[in-house]
């Protein structure tokens, strides 16, 4: 009986290596391929047989060939591992190594990067058990397959139409897989998922797209054998599914960019044989028993399950288990490592039932434009009215005026926000793969996906919130054997919440990992030279720290999250659309991440200051207080400027008057206003001659003559009809701290 | 007037020769200026501006176009001439100019009054000379004659895009 350790190690490997070839493209390095298959040797041990031996001699000579080596030749050798791996472990005789593998000595075409493939010799590969004869289908295809991406007289609106259908489509697939992986006899998901893959297959084919067509196909049976119990969905099953949603996905996503004009007729490179072939080696394999001991670690359960750490392996059992049909299996029925909660609550909220209709942006926008300039044209009439006097009757037309358009602006507002539903649904299969990847048990616990943002702002904040978590997966939650050490349970959970809160979106991202340690923070922004040795930064300020361009944290680089993109970068992005993030962490408990974000980006709520007549705007948002400050708080310090001091704190002072160049303004600090403005942690007090009022403000961009040149973040029109601008107060809390943005 | 050189030099002006057509004719600084009639979205009286700060001194600053913000600049400053202050014949010239990332955009100029719109055939038009002018070659698509009048044409597109550098000398 072989060791049981090696058998789970070389299948992990074989797991990872599948992965790896699923994602290979000709010219790519094979580096993390090489590294996988180096470490076979030492994973099977002494005892493996023979023939597994030999075949991963050959496969590390084939690494070592110069450059890349034939995809189909990993694919069928991948193939037959996992089947040979499986027979060693039941004591069968090894299957018989397929015919175009069959001269280990014949060194494969190497490929250079760059170079187009060469077609190999041989016919494409069939891994041994496939029954049926070699389809003409495949031998036509180019190896590594260069896709071209348009078809010849192609319909561009109704290729843009399955753009959009094509992306729902792998949604719903990639949604549904994730789900079959916790449970895989779930037939309503199975024939979902299966759809997917038949609308896919019928849209391709009516637009042409052979290649995806084929691909939907192959993808199509294996679901197919899944519905009719022929094949159970195992590891190696849910891969190769989620491996080729993502690459129909990527085709999809260069068709868009090719409509839009952008490469228009270049071919794309989709390692779509690989993946074929890996599809019939799952259909011809059967299932490896789901034993416990491969450390699976339970993927995201994407319903909202009440949080504060419920943890809900209570569903060890099998809930009343459908038979299996797969004749060669052992009769009892595996257990499943099932952590979600019941089928009932794992339902997902059903979209709204009721017609929809697809609208064109730019008009929907247009639209929305329109009903600001209304608004603004009205306040115009009413602030001209009230200066003349009031007649009676007009006052209580305009008054009905003023409250049809306030309800027109809100709904237009409206048209504009959808849930954030989609951008949380990434995050469930993000967490898997990190999991999955890091042998770590993540739990994501999702809560208010149907809460409703601005467009924009959630396409801003997506790659900042991937960014997010993917660190906590990565960074944060600790290994299974870490945190029972730590007396934590293995699973670490990550949860992801959005909700309304006043006139804002608030989105939170928290996790019970490692949490953020003030003290290593400290040292590391030293070793960067981003404070002096001698700094005595408190350890809220210097959790700050870690947004500061430049900074990373991570011991070891992983490949998950550590290349490039920084916390700075992920705050700016935020700022962009007006908001805020937070931070709050206890080393060893862990972190939690709090975004808020105004409701919608035309509107905000504005304190108006004047100088010297001048009147401006500042977002609310970054307000903390504003106070007529006495003589003795300010403290001019020789070559710094002015410091005011805020509750003990010791503030830098701006004079607004000074800063914009504007004459005339008051000059006695104790007979103007101060304003305390935030960004993060950083504070500024601006001067200002006085307070007008408070209001809300439809926001003007500045136009491209401004872009990037001035110190303000727009204009805003306010009711006598003059234009006032809007300053950029991150920019002013920043200035002359090294910071990009500058107003000077 | 008659001194102004007229020649048929290729001179490397930044866009083509104007093109026949009808033009808006308007004053700047004593001399009379043209734009191609399509581009202008219209005339309004001057009207509060909002200054700028750390703009170059041609932006004047922005306007309220029924509810749209747009860019204010002083044909005068940019072109280098002599300022003036604004009198009663002052007025502003919404143009459309082109916009960075495609399409077009907004943009005022603040012009010492506005005369007619007049047809230039292309006989009318001739290259602008190398030298001579008062103002950089780079903003000029030609200069049109009629009668005893000479209008020099300007390309907006080319004043719009290069807002950003310092003004002509």
């Amino acid at each position: 009986m072989p060791p049981r350790k090696a058998i789970d190690d070389a299948r992990g490997l074989l797991r990872r290596i599948g992965l790896e070839l699923a994602f290979l493209e000709p010219g790519q390095g094979i580096a993390p391929l090489a590294e996988l298959v180096a470490s076979l040797p030492a994973a099977l041990g002494a005892n493996a047989t023979p023939e597994i031996h030999r075949a991963v001699d050959q496969a590390a000579d084939w690494v070592s060939a110069a450059g890349a080596s034939s995809l189909e030749r990993f694919g069928a050798w991948h193939a037959w591992m996992e089947e040979a791996v499986t027979a060693w472990e039941r004591d069968q005789p090894m299957p018989a190594w397929p015919t175009p593998l069959d001269n280990p000595s014949e060194r494969p075409a190497s490929l250079e990067p760059g170079e187009p493939p060469q077609p190999s010799p041989q016919p494409s590969p069939q891994p041994v058990a496939v029954t049926r004869s070699a389809r003409p289908l495949l031998d036509e295809m180019a190896e590594c397959q260069p896709v071209a991406v348009l078809p010849e007289g192609f319909d561009e609106e109704l290729m843009r139409m399955f753009c959009v259908e094509a992306e729902e489509l792998l949604a719903e697939i990639e949604a549904g897989v994730l789900v079959l992986e916790q449970s895989p006899e779930d037939a309503g998901m199975l024939a979902t998922v299966f759809r997917g893959f038949h609308t896919l297959k019928g849209n391709a084919a009516v637009m042409k797209l052979v290649v995806l067509q084929r691909l939907a196909h192959e993808l199509e049976s294996l679901l197919d054998a899944a519905r009719q119990g022929r094949r159970q969905l195992d590891r190696p099953a849910i891969d190769v599914i989620l491996a080729a949603a993502d690459v129909i996905s990527r085709y999809v996503a260069e068709t868009s960019r090719q409509l839009d004009g952008v490469d228009t007729g270049r071919s794309i490179s989709l390692p779509v044989p690989a993946l074929i072939a890996q599809v019939h080696a799952v259909l011809a394999t059967p299932p490896a028993p789901a034993a416990p001991a491969v450390a699976t670690p339970p993927p995201a359960a994407m319903a909202p399950v009440p949080p504060a750490g419920v943890d809900s392996s209570s569903s060890a059992e099998p809930p009343a288990a459908a038979p299996m049909i797969i004749s060669d299996l052992p009769a009892s029925s595996p257990p499943k490592q099932s952590v979600a909660s019941d089928p009932a609550s794992r339902q997902r909220s059903a979209a709204p039932t009721g017609s929809s209709v697809r609208v064109d942006t730019h008009k929907l926008d247009g639209l929305v434009d329109l009903v600001g300039e209304l608004v603004i044209a009205q306040s115009m009439v009413f602030e001209a009215f009230e200066t003349s006097g009031g007649d009676e009757s007009l006052s209580r037309s305009l008054g009905q005026l003023r409250g049809i358009t306030a309800d027109l602006q809100r709904t237009a507002m409206a048209m504009r926000m959808i849930p954030i539903r989609g951008t949380f649904q990434k995050m469930s299969r993000l967490v898997r793969d990190v999991a999955v990847q890091l042998g770590k048990e993540i739990r994501l616990v999702v809560e208010g996906e149907d809460t409703e943002l601005d467009r924009t702002v959630i396409e801003e904040i997506g790659d900042p919130l991937v960014h997010m978590v993917r660190n906590a997966a990565d960074h944060g939650i600790e290994s299974p054997a870490a945190r029972l050490t730590a007396n934590k349970s293995p699973a670490g959970t990550i949860t992801l919440q959005a909700f309304h809160q006043g006139g804002f979106v608030v989105i939170r991202i928290a996790d019970d990992g490692r949490g953020l340690d003030p003290e290593r923070i400290r040292r590391k922004a030293v070793e960067r030279g981003l404070i002096p040795a001698d700094s005595t930064i408190d350890d809220r300020e210097a959790l700050e720290l870690i947004f500061a361009p430049g900074f990373s944290t991570a011991e070891q680089v992983t490949d998950v999250s550590g290349r490039g993109v920084g916390m700075d970068v992920v705050r700016r992005n935020i700022e962009r659309v007006r908001g805020k993030v937070e931070i709050e962490s206890v080393p060893g408990r862990g972190s939690c991440f709090t975004i808020s974000m105004p409701l919608t980006l035309a509107i905000i709520e504005g304190l108006i200051v004047a100088v010297a007549g001048q009147r401006f705007v500042i977002p609310t948002l970054s307000v903390r207080e504003s106070f007529r400050p006495h003589l003795e708080s300010i403290t001019t310090v020789h070559g710094r400027g002015e410091l005011v001091d805020v509750r003990g704190r010791q503030v830098p002072l701006l004079r607004l008057s000074r800063h914009l160049g504007i004459q005339g303004g008051e000059e006695a600090a104790d007979r103007g206003i101060v304003v305390v403005l935030e960004a993060g942690y950083d504070c500024r007090c601006l001067l200002v001659d006085e307070l007008v009022g408070k209001q809300e403000v439809v926001i003007k961009g500045l136009g491209e003559t401004f872009t990037g040149r001035s110190g303000f973040a727009g204009a805003a029109i306010l009711g006598d009809g003059r234009v006032s601008l809007i300053l950029d107060t991150t920019a002013l809390v920043r200035l002359g701290r090294g910071s990009s943005e500058t107003a000077a | 007037m008659n001194h102004i050189p007229i020649q048929n030099h290729p001179v490397d002006v930044g866009s083509t020769l104007a093109q026949p057509g009808k033009y808006l004719t308007f004053a700047v600084a004593g001399e009379m200026y043209g734009v191609p009639v399509l581009a202008v979205r219209e005339i309004i009286r001057l009207c509060p501006i909002t200054p700028v700060a750390h703009m170059p001194s041609h932006v004047r600053g922005v306007i309220n176009l029924r509810g749209r913000v747009i860019p204010l600049i002083d044909l005068r400053v940019r072109f280098g001439l002599s300022a003036g202050a604004d009198h009663d014949r002052t007025c502003i010239i919404v143009a459309q100019v082109a916009a960075a990332a495609g399409g077009s955009r907004p943009y005022a100029i603040v012009v010492d009054g506005v005369e007619e719109v007049i047809g230039f055939t292309t006989d009318d038009i001739v290259p602008p000379p190398d030298f001579g002018l008062a103002v950089d070659t780079r903003f000029i698509t030609g200069m049109a004659r009629q009668g005893s009048r000479i209008t020099t044409l300007v390309d907006l597109d080319a004043v719009a895009a290069t807002d950003r550098l310092p003004e002509a000398s």
